[in-house]
């Protein structure tokens, strides 16, 4: 399991940028997670509260967006979803594609004051 | 009392990362230490490849060794045999290593003097390709009997690697692998990765790699 290191990573990213910014309460913190990422959105959740714990971000609540590990089809144009579709193009069967997105992991934004 | 409002981040979780890998690559370049970053899944040949890799060149040039298993030192001890310097990492049950754990790694290896580290990285082929580590370059095996459809199930492995080496082709009659149809795979992912078919229990092959990192090598010793 790699997500605990990760997650404190976000946390002292989110930390510095708090601090960068004025930010006196964190209520929320949005993370976007690619589909073809190899963190498991589950395990990022299970391990968030020991990763905040005793920080200033103890209470703050986290959400996950996901992002569609997508490819544009090199021969009919298609985008489609490269894990539902076993890598090939769901419309012409081709393997020519280029991936669109799926790889990030992101810090997305914080809700605070 | 005020509202909360929404601050807009947009900031990469592995930057940071990325900025400390950066900044190894630089003092190894400086330093004219040639890292490479093995990956593979668990039993495609990394440590036969590296037992091969270290009696070819070691007449050459002063070779290091990175051992980065989760929680075994057998192939360290393999390598220890042939008299190479190594060292095993202790990722405390990480599954990849990163530039700061290489760093560490590094350190404790000592690399005074050497000119070649090869890094074992964890065996995966998922997270050990987000995770740059700081090395000069990137390589990868592929076994045969792990098929030849791999790039498709993990394309972002196979498109940051510098050199793909196509291992087992000793058992390929075995196996239902198409070595020219892999190659369209991969290099429609990566069209600058250089593909070498090698069998680490025969050394079919081996001339090849050893003379590409021989150019590698003299490369970074030159630039
Ligand atoms: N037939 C054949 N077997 C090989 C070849 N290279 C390695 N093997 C065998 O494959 C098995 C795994 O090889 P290793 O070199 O230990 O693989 P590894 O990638 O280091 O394995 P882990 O460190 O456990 O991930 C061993 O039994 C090797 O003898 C090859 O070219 N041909
Ligand atoms: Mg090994
Ligand atoms: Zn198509």
């Amino acid at each position: 399991m790699h997500e605990l290191g990760v997650v404190i990573e976000v946390v002292r990213t989110v930390l510095d940028f708090a601090e960068r910014n004025g930010v006196t309460r964190i209520e929320t913190v949005v993370l976007q997670m690619g589909e073809l990422s190899s963190m498991v959105p589950k395990y990022i959740e299970d391990c968030y509260p020991a990763a905040v714990y005793g920080t200033k971000m103890q209470d703050t609540t986290l959400r996950i967006e996901i992002l569609p590990g997508n490819a544009l089809c090199g021969a009919c144009g298609k985008v489609f979803n490269l894990l539902r579709n076993a890598g090939g193009c769901p419309a012409c069967g081709s393997e020519e594609w280029e991936l669109l997105g799926g790889k990030e992991f992101m810090i997305k934004e914080i809700a605070a004051r | 009392m005020d509202a909360f409002k929404i601050l807009e981040i947009k900031k990469s979780v592995y930057e940071g990362n990325d900025a400390r890998a950066k900044s190894l690559r630089a003092e190894l370049g400086r330093d004219k230490v040639f890292l490479l970053n093995l990956m593979s899944s668990p039993g495609s040949g990394k440590t036969t490849t590296i037992l091969r890799t270290i009696e070819a060149l070691e007449a050459e040039m002063r070779i290091g060794i990175l051992e980065a298993d989760i929680d075994s030192d057998v192939d360290a001890r393999a390598v220890a045999k042939t008299g190479t310097r190594v060292i095993q990492l202790h990722s405390g049950g990480m599954c990849h290593l990163d530039a700061e754990m290489t760093r560490q790694g590094l350190a404790g290896l000592g690399t005074e003097g050497i000119d070649l580290v090869i890094l074992e990285n964890i065996g995966n082929l998922i997270c050990t390709a987000e995770f740059d580590t700081g090395a000069t370059k990137n390589a990868m095996i592929l076994s045969v009997p792990e098929g030849d459809d791999k790039p498709l199930k993990y394309p972002v492995m196979f498109s940051m690697v510098d050199v793909l080496l196509v291992n087992k082709i000793d058992a390929m009659e075995f196996f239902d692998f198409d070595l020219e149809a892999l190659r369209e795979r991969v290099l429609r992912l990566n069209p600058k990765v250089r593909i070498i078919p090698i069998s680490a229990k025969t050394g079919e092959g081996m001339d090849q790699w050893a003379d590409w990192m021989r150019a590698a090598v003299r490369h970074c010793k030159e630039s």
